[in-house]
């Protein structure tokens, strides 16, 4: 565990090291990108990033390479253990995040067996319950939901995704908006943005530089002043509860034009940041990396200009169908094969495996860099940003969720005490295991909610554990 | 480790939190020091309890000595009021409030406050909730948890003569007539519209939801909100393009093949006329083309015309639209406008005419052909009602008497399956009247009740495309209840007490008897043969047999599923062959989950994962239904004791609850905040025994909540957290594991002790019924047999139909409802017509 004096050091460490690191696509200033973000205490708000991909991830290929012997022991036999990477390296496949060492997290030992595992799992990754192909099944919202409760924004949360075309959770349409891998309640899924194009035409519409999008804009907005006097005219002769029930639909109306509003009011902050994408982003057959990358700057774009502080990032799901990755270009790669270890051309299924998430960590790095160039209170915004980056469905292709491999990368002002190390907590069935139950309880409570226990309770440790609810308490901060 | 079980359902608890309103368990006296003022410091103003001497004083004489500074019982304090934050004040003053409404403050064993002192305190309690902006015990009064607040005896005594109405309101529709909704709006009719109602639409989401407790839940007590406004934006968006999609195409907007999804190729394959001609209109419309198209589109949303006041709104605004966005668009914008109507999310019944002597009116005839409508099914009127209402004849009584009867008889119009999110739910001819007894039963809750599968091998939870055993057994309950429901004879009764259960039952007795027939004449022609040797010279020797009963060609190229010789002889000769008659369907069947059997106390399923054994010899009923042995009625059907159980065990506590409120109209108070609910761990105890240990009589605060509840929850201890029939108990704990098994075919096997079912059964008002019981069948023959469950029945019938609770002016009402059901010999579609021609239902106020 880092003392005081090592967590000090880091923060400092952060505050010298943001140098602006640019993607050619996205030019700003950092010094004007910012829209003013401030929560009710005067500090910028959390902001959170939760990514998540298909086809699970081997526990095996997150582990340092530096370990000694005793605790390469420990990990074969997935006994607890923590390292510094003070002392240690990273996987190789994750290189590109070796300059964010101070700030990033490998957790293992989480298990899921309460999710729907397998193949596929809806929004059980980010609920914690067994989630399936109705909706019926969404208990309660997930998890990014409850964060954004916490840190309000004019659009609440973003979710972007690589949607899968194929598989058993297939969309009709990747490039439209499709329901998503998030639950704003019971029964209620979010809808994310497949297509970059459709996701900046709606996301940053306000500020529409094109015709077409400024009639839409004008348009919706018409409607909805139309349908807000209609609904408000309606209650004003009526009392008490029927009152209520016209004008809580009225208020609903004019709390997103006072949020379309206040993105108008944003307009240069937004304008700004409007993600200036080459002109293949923008196409409907874009390769699956490029539509990675163009939603990683839509992503960053609407943080930036402090459109949302939640954004959730499906950055590829099992039937989602790679193109474009390195070295194999012309495949059309289907992740389904991979899981059962089948070749494409020159690679091997761990080779693909592994070139698909040194994709992801150069996304990651990405975010990091960006958002440490931008200047927030007395730091970058990254110090006050948490991005998650974990299998929707646990330790393999055909996971059981005995295993939820964590890449966590947290800023200074992060209220988690786990920066910096790789952990290994008990495996399932062991006395202090934990659950992604007890993560996500321990973020909620970290930031203020209260919850007991967030999620649904995997029943066959009941017999093997004390107590599965509450929160990982040596990871929150004192 | 019991204790974190019990934990499972705290996860909601903080998300959304409901107004939880908590006993004050003891007596309120004592010393009040230094009362002056309780700011109640809210967001809009800040509020303050005043305590006066009057209040000071009634509270120091009657209530401090037990919650003050010497006692504080039930975790109750009136002392330190003014240190309280707002949130605790209003606690505090809400279980007050509750206390005093409902005289269970002081308790019967301390003196009574006097009417002043009562008044004072009510009144003190009453503006400190309204100064916080706090809700009063009337607007709780309207919510489903306090149905059982009215008086029961009062309620059936006679005695009152008020005249009955419901308020004028607007009810959430749910989401089956949502669904309706749409499937209207898009004019869709026949087969399209029956497999529509079924599937869905790719686009739609049902922004509604209905609470999953057991117990009536559908009031119309619900408002429209954000949520529902972020659905229904999408929604409108996608109804809006498919509405005009087909004039698009001819428009050439459209090529006809283009879809955005291709997975989303459903349209209506016409578009309004009156849409159409604004959208091939190279030029701007005129005004009457616009009015019709607005005319148009409130009859596919609203079903009916737009008023002058509405046709001016509209008209500005598709006109300002079509400015800026052409007529496509601007149209377009004019659909989404009504489709964003709160009225095509609600059910309007305001009444209309000049009020009677007693302020009441009609409903008007529109809205009485809706309220009928949607009392017996999911859809709006149909052209019989539509008539009706418009020639005026749908005033009176008898008019409505006349087309309830009308449409209770329709065995098509309101055709649908009881449930779609359950797999192959059946469909009858008025779901919604099933779905009553799913509400007032609540055993379709089954399927939310996860269980650790390896305890028992045979169970599967619901998962990816099937609702798993649970959903088979709430379907089995569904056909018991529907069963009743066409006899229509003594229901209440019957549905008690009845040992006619159905038990796969996949395909009708006719079938059923045929299907067995032709494998006993299979099974008889080759048994003899063989068949167990030599199955290619069988086959090659009788192949007239195989062509006759559909044997497959012994292939190593067969599948898992093919029904070959050695197999369907292996199997008829494990079941014909001993005497049993097998399942109707052969276990290797693609998708065959009928393996359940040992949940009903029956018999293995034989040939289960291809395995026979000594104890597989069940001996299936294909008559159904059959008298199923140690079971009797509902509350012993698996669906219903799975839905009123826990992850790991039975719940007497919330079993007790059910009798207690469903069937003896009592009222149970919500745990009170202080109370931490955990049944401990003890490897040595049954969980009976571990529950007494906790809420038992001699822990007099609680058993003050619990007497009411856990002696008839008791009695439920027959039969196990799966609802399988039992004598003994396992004690679930490492401690006691005997042998361990691999969650299969093997199960772990436990130390165990007897059940204990007795139980005790208090309430029904009759002396003859109340008093010890044996267990859950003698419980429940008692309960059949009183006066007070019939109509404790009849109440939450009233609920399901108005939607919402009765008061006491619904007295006359509730009681012509129960004449009927007795004078009718216990019809239920007796008491449906009496309410819904009761003044309840006819008047609005």
């Amino acid at each position: 565990m880092p003392n005081n004096s090592r967590r000090t050091f880091l923060k400092t460490a952060a505050l010298g090291g943001s140098a602006a690191v640019l993607t050619p696509s996205l030019t700003l200033s950092p010094s004007r990108a910012r829209a003013s973000a401030v929560t009710a205490d005067g500090k910028p708000p959390m902001r959170f990033i939760f990514m998540h991909k298909g086809n699970g991830v081997f526990p095996s290929v997150m582990v340092p390479p530096t370990l000694s012997q005793q605790d390469q022991e420990k990990e074969r036999t997935k006994a607890p253990f923590e390292v510094s990477w003070d002392h240690h390296d990273l996987p190789e496949w994750m290189s590109q995040l070796d300059a964010h060492k101070d700030k990033l997290t490998i957790l293992q030992g989480l298990s899921g067996k309460m999710c729907t595992n397998g193949h596929h799992s809806w929004q059980s990754c980010m609920g914690v319950y067994a989630a399936t192909e109705r909706l019926s099944s969404i208990k309660w919202a997930t998890v990014d939901f409850e964060l954004a409760k916490m840190f309000p924004s004019p659009l609440e949360h973003i979710e972007l995704a690589c949607f899968p075309a194929g598989g058993g959770n297939a969309r009709g349409n990747i490039n439209g908006i499709e329901k998503g891998f998030s639950a704003r309640g019971p029964q209620q899924p979010n809808y994310a943005f497949g297509s970059p194009k459709v996701a900046i035409d709606e996301l940053f519409k306000s500020v529409a530089n094109h015709e077409q999008g400024r009639i839409r804009y004008e348009l919706e907005r018409k409607v909805l002043e139309f349908a807000t006097n209609n609904q408000s005219r309606l209650s004003q002769d009526l009392v008490g509860l029927e009152l209520a029930k016209v004008r809580n639909y009225a208020e609903a109306m004019e709390a997103i034009r006072a949020r379309n509003k206040k993105l108008e009011s944003m307009g240069d902050a937004i304008s700004r940041n409007v993600p200036k994408l080459d002109a293949k982003y923008f196409a409907d057959d874009l390769t699956t990396v490029d539509r990675q990358v163009a939603h990683t700057e839509i992503l960053l774009a609407a943080l930036i200009a402090g459109m949302t502080n939640v954004v959730t990032f499906t950055v590829d799901e099992l039937g989602t169908n790679y193109t474009g990755l390195p070295g194999i270009e012309k495949e059309n790669v289907n992740q389904h094969d991979v899981g059962h270890d089948k070749p494409v051309a020159q690679l091997s299924a761990g080779q693909v495996r592994e070139t698909i998430l040194r994709g992801h960590m150069g996304l990651i790095d990405t975010i990091v860099r960006r958002l440490e160039s931008i200047p927030e209170g007395d730091g970058t915004m990254f110090d006050n940003t948490m991005l998650c980056y974990f299998p929707d469905n646990g330790e393999t292709h055909h996971s059981h969720g005995i295993e939820w491999p964590f890449v966590i990368l947290s800023g200074r002002n992060a209220k988690l005490d786990i920066a910096g190390r790789y952990i290994r907590l008990p495996f399932w069935g062991k006395e202090g295991h934990q659950t992604l139950g007890n993560w996500y309880t321990t973020i909620l409570n970290a930031y203020g909610n209260p919850i007991k226990h967030y999620g649904d309770l995997d029943l066959g440790l009941n017999s093997l554990l004390a107590s599965q609810t509450g929160p990982i308490d040596r990871f929150l901060m004192s | 480790m019991g204790a974190s079980r019990e934990n499972i359902r705290e996860h909601a608890a903080h998300l959304a939190a409901p107004p939880s309103v908590t006993p004050i368990c003891t007596r309120l006296t004592a010393v009040v020091v230094g009362w002056v003022a309780v700011s109640l410091a809210s967001n809009r103003a800040a509020a303050e309890v005043v305590v006066s001497p009057d209040v000071k004083a009634v509270l120091s004489s009657r209530c401090v000595e037990c919650h003050g500074a010497d006692a504080q019982e039930g975790d109750v304090r009136f002392d330190t009021l003014p240190e309280l934050g707002k949130d605790a004040t209003v606690a505090l003053l809400n279980r007050a409030q509750e206390q005093l409404y409902f005289g269970l403050m002081p308790p019967k064993d301390a003196d009574p406050t006097t009417p002043e002192e009562h008044a004072v305190l009510s009144s003190w309690v009453r503006e400190g909730l309204t100064k916080a902006n706090a809700p009063l015990i009337e607007d709780k009064l309207r919510y489903p948890d306090y149905g059982n607040a009215v008086n029961h005896d009062k309620l059936f005594s006679g005695e009152i003569t008020d005249k009955a109405s419901t308020p004028a309101r607007r009810w959430l529709v749910s989401p089956q007539i949502f669904h309706e909704r749409v499937l209207d709006v898009f004019k869709i009719e026949g087969r399209e519209r029956d497999g529509l109602r079924h599937q869905g639409f790719y686009g739609v989401t049902n922004p509604f939801v209905l609470p999953e407790h057991s117990g009536v839940r559908d009031y119309a007590i619900n408002a429209l909100d954000g949520g529902h406004l972020l659905v229904m934006l999408t929604n409108a968006e996608w109804i809006s393009q498919k509405q005009i999609r087909v004039a698009r195409v001819k428009n050439g907007e459209l090529a006809a093949d283009a879809f955005e999804n291709p997975k989303d190729k459903w349209y209506p394959k016409v578009t309004p006329a009156a849409f159409e001609a604004i959208i091939l209109k190279p030029s701007e419309p005129t005004d009457d083309e616009i009015v019709a198209a607005i005319q148009a589109q409130f009859d596919c949303v609203l079903r009916r015309p737009a008023d002058e006041a509405e046709l001016l709104k509209y008209r500005a605004l598709t006109r300002s639209a079509i400015e800026v966005g052409g007529n496509t668009e601007g149209l377009r914008q004019m659909l989404i406008a009504v489709l964003l109507e709160s009225e095509f999310l609600y059910r309007l019944e305001f009444g209309e005419g000049p009020p009677d002597e007693h302020g009441r009116k009609k409903l008007s005839p529109r809205e009485a052909s809706y309220a009928i409508s949607y009392a017996l099914g999911d859809r709006g009127p149909d052209p019989l009602l539509v008539k009706a209402a418009s020639d005026g004849r749908l005033t009176t009584k008898a008019d409505y008497d006349r087309e309830v009867r009308r449409l209770l008889a329709d065995e098509t119009y309101y055709r649908g399956p009881v449930d779609k999110t359950i797999n192959h739910s059946d469909a009858v001819s008025h779901p919604r009247i099933i779905r009553f007894f799913r509400e007032f039963f609540g055993y379709s809750n089954a399927h939310k009740v996860f269980k650790e599968s390896t305890r028992i091998g045979f169970y599967a939870n619901p998962g990816r495309g099937s609702s798993g055993t649970p959903g088979h057994l709430i379907r089995e309950a569904d056909r018991m209840v529907q069963w009743i429901l066409d006899n229509d004879t003594d229901i209440f009764e019957t549905l008690l007490t009845s040992d006619q259960f159905f038990v796969y039952h996949n395909i009708d007795n006719a079938k059923g008897r045929e299907t067995i027939a032709r494998w006993q004449e299979l099974y008889d022609a080759l048994k003899d043969t063989e068949w167990k040797t030599d199955p290619e010279k069988v086959m090659a020797d009788h192949p007239e047999i195989l062509e006759r009963y559909q044997i497959a060609p012994l292939s190593p190229r067969q599948g898992g599923h093919a029904n070959t010789l050695p197999r369907v002889m292996k199997h008829l000769d494990h079941t014909l062959g001993r005497g049993n008659t097998p399942f109707t369907t052969f276990p290797w069947a693609h998708g065959n989950q009928y393996r359940y059997s040992q949940i009903y106390g029956l018999p293995k399923t034989p040939g289960i994962d291809g395995r026979y054994g000594e104890n597989d010899d069940l001996d299936y009923p294909v008559e159904q239904p059959f008298s199923l042995p140690g079971h009797k009625g509902i509350l012993t059907h698996p669906a219903w004791l799975i839905a009123h159980s826990s992850n790991f065990f039975t719940d007497p506590i919330r079993r007790g609850r059910w009798v207690q409120e469903k069937l003896l109209a009592g009222r149970v108070p919500d745990v009170p905040i202080t109370v931490d609910a955990k049944v401990p761990d003890d490897p040595h105890k049954t969980f009976r025994e571990r529950v007494e240990s906790v809420t038992g009589v001699e822990h007099e605060a609680c058993w003050k909540c619990h007497q009411h509840m856990n002696p008839l929850g008791y009695a439920f201890e027959l039969y196990d957290d799966f609802g399988r029939p039992r004598t003994e108990e396992a004690l679930e704990n490492p401690e006691n594991l005997i042998t361990k098994g691999n969650g299969k075919d093997k199960l772990d096997t436990y130390k165990t002790r007897p059940v204990n079912a007795t139980g005790y059964l208090r309430g029904t008002g009759d002396d003859r019924l109340d008093g010890p019981v044996e267990n859950a069948i003698d419980m429940i023959d008692r309960l059949a047999q009183s006066e007070r469950v019939r109509q404790s029945i009849i109440r939450h019938a009233f609920r399901f139909f108005m939607g919402r609770n009765e008061t006491l002016s619904d007295s006359a009402t509730l009681i012509d409802a129960d004449q009927a059901y007795l004078a009718s010999g216990g019809s239920f579609q007796a008491v449906i017509v009496s309410l819904l021609t009761s003044d309840s239902f006819l008047y609005r106020q």
